[in-house]
């Protein structure tokens, strides 16, 4: 069991939210001017990373609030939670797993 | 105004097993209030309506003269009370004209279950990951949790008492379960 920090309510249990995959993905600004292999790229391509991991998890049954935290995806260490648009914390320099 | 008094969920029908310090609450206006609260005109006329200063901590309850506002999320609280809910969004939509707001009555959203008594918490804590230990959960304060695995909101609203939001088509799964919670604690030693 997780235990995520939610940046409004505090550490709670893993069950009250809801991942939501990779962080920091910008929708294309001009989603014409894309070719299909380009938008599939936006829209399906995501990193499969072995370490530390910025992903976006939502406090679904809290306060109903996207945000990001960074967890390693070898150890299920979480350094911390930050708000959309905020600055990820510094990762740790022994890192548990490749970055 | 609305005639709600009449209002039933699927809890009545279990509501005679419920054992004693647990009950469903007759319904009262519910208004959901979405803004900005860094926006003194909002927190303004919010205030000049309802005399409550809205909190901006989270999970945190501020009382009124007719309606406490409970802490949903960073720009939402729900507004609860005895009063009239058609009478207050049309009274809050009045002083926020023009503002980026929302203000909806969700009276028939959900059902409020009352739990007191020394055992309350106990029964709670059964329930819930959430730690609705003393230490940690006192009055003044609410949660947005799971209880019995339903989405619900819990507030302590005395020592010994909570009031317990759940949705009223979950409400006979989630009362049944609580008055089992709390019913081995009123069996005679
Ligand atoms: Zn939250």
């Amino acid at each position: 069991m997780l235990n995520i920090d939610c940046p409004w309510c505090g550490k709670r249990h893993e069950t009250e939210f809801r991942y939501g995959g990779e962080a920091h993905i910008a929708r294309p600004e001009d989603p014409a001017a894309l070719d299909d292999t380009e938008w599939a790229e936006f829209l399906f391509m995501r990193k499969n990373t072995k370490g530390y991991f910025a992903e976006r998890w939502l406090h679904n049954n809290g306060c109903r609030r996207w945000f990001n935290v960074i967890r390693n995806t070898v150890t299920h260490e979480i350094v911390g939670s930050y708000k959309m648009g905020e600055t990820p914390p510094k990762l740790p320099k022994s890192a548990g797993g490749a970055k | 105004m609305a005639d709600n008094a009449s209002w039933i969920t699927p809890a009545a029908a279990i509501a005679e097993s419920f054992p004693d310090g647990f009950s469903e609450l007759r319904p009262c206006a519910q208004v959901n209030l979405r803004g900005d609260i860094a926006d003194l005109a909002f927190t303004d006329a919010v205030k000049s309506v309802t005399g409550l200063t809205l909190p901006d901590m989270p999970n945190k309850v501020a009382t009124g003269k007719d309606f406490k506002a409970l802490w949903l999320s960073p720009d939402e609280w729900l507004l609860v009370g005895e009063g009239d809910a058609e009478a207050l969004v049309q009274s809050l939509e009045d002083a926020l004209a023009g503002q980026h707001v929302a203000v909806n009555d969700v009276s028939a959203n959900r059902t409020i279950f009352e739990l007191s008594g020394p055992h309350s918490h106990h029964a709670l804590m059964k329930s819930s990951e959430y730690d609705f230990h003393p230490r940690v959960f006192a009055p003044g304060d609410c949660v947005q949790t799971l209880i019995a695995k339903s989405q619900a909101i819990v507030e302590q609203v005395g020592e010994n008492m909570f009031h317990i939001y759940v949705r009223s088509s979950f409400s006979r799964y989630v009362g049944g379960w609580l008055a089992e919670a709390l019913a081995e604690y009123n069996e005679a030693p």
